[in-house]
């Protein structure tokens, strides 16, 4: 097994105890920094698997953006971790699937079951059945050559009503947010 | 890397399913948006992955274009849905001084 490869089960590893972390840590601060991890993770996949344009967008927008914003928002509001949620010694088996949280496990257990059995069961179709050889030898010494500039030709090119589009999404985001969080002062007519 | 896509969906399937649970399992509005950022980078990576299969490793070989240009229009509208989430509980925290979904409850009553 290649460094990569074994780098890609650790950093995957990493990823999905990170993202546990998000679900099941109480500080809100620690379950946004959980995020920030698992993202730094994934990022680091996307590297691996070749895709570097991607890697550094998901720094910059999702660790360097978004995770901010929710940082800021969780201090504006000086939030307190929440009330411990019940054990499942303390109430039992049986309580504990009666309560929605057991419920919502088994959902979300049956759910990757079902995803995990699809995806195994249908990886011999496509173009990795078809005998040619999929781009799997790619990794971060080697990076693939012209992936950027194809994704900037396609970006301006076919996809360029999209790319619109999404920045009209952006401008009309921007105005809803500060009619949304703008503070209505007494007196003011717009409700 | 060698390793074969579908571990990489995989990888994928597990952390939607994570997103899922945390979900419904938590009240905090914050972590809800947290774990549906999280799907959506399930989502990400499912579309790098598919990208992944449909391209060939050979010298001047096809390498599919649509998955990380669909991760990119994803990251921007997921960049969008934690601006507008943010706002709406900066305003639901203005308006009744919490955050827990318990206390919302206009529209079930």
């Amino acid at each position: 097994m290649s460094v990569a490869n074994a780098l890609f089960y650790l950093l995957a590893a990493l990823t999905v105890v990170a993202a546990a972390g998000v679900v099941l840590l109480r500080n809100p601060i620690a379950n946004v920094l959980s995020l920030l991890f698992a993202f730094f993770c994934l990022a680091t996949i996307y590297l691996l698997a070749g895709f570097q344009f991607l890697a550094a967008t998901q720094i910059l927008v999702y660790a360097g953006a978004i995770m901010v914003l929710f940082l800021f928002v969780i201090m504006l509001l000086n939030l307190a971790p929440g009330p411990k949620a019940p054990k499942l010694e303390e109430v039992g088996l049986p309580m504990f699937l009666r309560r929605k949280s057991g419920v919502t496990v088994v959902i979300a257990a049956a759910l990757l079951l079902l995803g995990a059995s699809a995806i195994l069961g249908t990886q011999s179709t496509g173009v990795e059945a078809a005998g040619a050889m999929p781009r799997e030898g790619i990794d971060a010494i080697r990076p693939t050559p012209g992936t950027n500039d194809g994704l900037a030709a396609e970006m301006f090119g076919r996809y360029l009503l999209p790319f619109e589009a999404v920045s009209m999404l952006l401008l009309a985001t921007a105005v809803a947010v500060v009619v949304l969080a703008k503070r209505n002062r007494p007196g003011d007519r717009s409700a | 890397m060698t390793v074969p896509s579908s571990h990489l969906l995989l990888l994928a399937a597990l952390l939607f399913s994570i997103g899922v649970a945390g979900f419904f399992l938590r009240r905090n509005v914050i972590v809800v948006l947290l774990c549906i950022e999280l799907m959506l980078n399930a989502a990400n990576l499912t579309f790098l992955a598919a990208s992944r299969m449909h391209s060939l490793d050979v010298p001047g070989g096809r390498i599919d274009l649509q998955g990380p240009i669909f991760a990119i229009f994803v990251i921007v509208v997921a960049a969008v849905e934690a601006a507008v989430g943010l706002a709406l509980v900066i305003a639901l925290y203005r308006r009744k001084q919490t955050v827990s979904l318990d206390d919302v409850v206009e529209l079930k009553d």
